[in-house]
């Protein structure tokens, strides 16, 4: 689909490329400044590091890929084998000194509900609840089966 | 194959999308500051140099159920925008595309439900239809320069076993007589076919007196039983 290069020929440009890049948190441990990528299996490193420079402006210094094996061996109900998608993987290393943490995108957040729903009615519930099932406070922890 | 990928990119930093209050997709009214209505200053924003956190979303809708996303763009209001425009936002939509699937790919590691996953659907029609605007676009520059109707040559040509399809050409270095494997390729149907063929057409037409005549029996019994009512549109 690409036209074919033959010496003299002009410097291939694609507009408007339809290639994808998933940032992932690498499994084993990287270096600070190693950044794990997914990208598509027609992508290579020259690719990636053109992307990500124009695109996202982020200095790339070395870039290394791999090509990971989805596997076949799981089988569905009716024992056939289920083939899992192959994907390529890029370690891509900043230049100019830059670390990259994966930072923690699903920190544990209070779940508020609006005023008047019913959730907020039945939180409110099962909390009395609860309260009436607790024991004297100002008893300090002690059963009530013996005392006065 | 060594592609070196040089993108024609021009003035998007200048036009990165201010902040990412604002999603790229087009129902919350956001316009672009080359929009001329009427003569007025464009808009100056900044350039965001994010660099990798543009491949995550803003600090306070991490960990939300529910993150609010406009509708997906249209082929009709793609239709109103300029080429420069266009250009821009497939950028933009490629970055949000990125962005929702290291969400999506994150969620999966941690185990817990991704929060609004039709944006990706969304984008992924928003990125469909501005390239069939781009591509029609194009044929009809293409039609008046030329005369040509496609971009890429083509012929129509029967395979071995008689369909008759369109074989698009493909670029190659050297003449197809000194190409030995497209040689081996033939299209013609062999004479020993013909009777193979003659029996598929029989099957086909057969398939479509069967159903012609399953609705014209349907048809009749409904207004069997139904003798008043209008004739149903399925």
């Amino acid at each position: 689909i690409y036209p074919l290069y033959q010496l003299g020929n002009p410097q291939l440009r694609i507009f408007r490329p339809n290639w994808f890049l998933t940032l992932v948190r690498p499994g084993k441990e990287q270096p600070p400044d190693t950044v794990q990528f997914r990208i598509p299996m027609e992508m290579t490193k020259y690719d990636v590091k053109n992307y990500l420079e124009k695109i996202y402006d982020v200095p790339v210094g070395a870039i290394r890929t791999r090509i990971q094996f989805g596997s076949n061996k799981k089988r569905n109900h009716l024992h056939q084998k289920v083939k899992q998608p192959d994907y390529k993987v890029a370690y891509v290393q900043l230049a100019q000194g830059q670390t990259f943490t994966f930072p923690d995108i699903f920190p544990e957040k209070e779940l508020k509900h609006e005023e008047g729903s019913m959730e907020e009615m039945q939180e409110k519930f099962m909390e009395d609840e609860k309260q009436r099932q607790r024991l004297d406070p100002r008893r300090g922890g002690v059963t009530e089966w013996f005392g006065l | 194959m060594n592609i070196n990928l040089i993108l024609g990119i021009f003035i998007l930093k200048g036009w990165d999308w201010v902040g990412r209050e604002k999603s790229p997709l087009a129902a919350l009214s956001w316009r672009s500051p080359s929009s001329s209505v009427a003569p007025c200053r464009a808009l100056h924003t900044t350039i965001s140099r994010r660099g990798l956190d543009e491949f995550f979303d803003l600090p306070e809708n991490w960990g939300e159920t529910t993150v609010k996303s406009g509708a997906p763009w249209t082929a009709k209001q793609l239709r109103t925008k300029s080429n420069e425009d266009l250009h821009k936002l497939w950028y933009v939509l490629l970055k949000e595309k990125n962005l929702l699937l290291t969400l999506e790919q994150e969620a999966k590691r941690q185990r817990v439900p991704m929060s609004s996953p039709e944006r990706i659907r969304k984008v992924e029609r928003s990125m469909i239809r501005l390239e069939t605007v781009v591509n029609e676009r194009e044929s009809a520059l293409r039609m008046l320069q030329t005369g040509q109707e496609k971009a890429r040559p083509g012929a129509w040509r029967r395979d071995k076993f008689g369909h008759v399809y369109w074989y698009r050409f493909k670029e190659y270095a050297i003449p197809w007589y000194m190409n030995r494997r497209y040689k081996r390729k033939s299209f013609f149907t062999p004479k020993f076919v013909q009777p193979h063929i003659r029996l598929r057409l029989e099957k086909y037409l057969r398939q479509r007196a069967r159903k012609t005549s399953l609705e014209r029996r349907t048809q009749s019994k409904l207004k069997e039983k139904f003798p008043h009512a209008n004739i149903s549109a399925s």
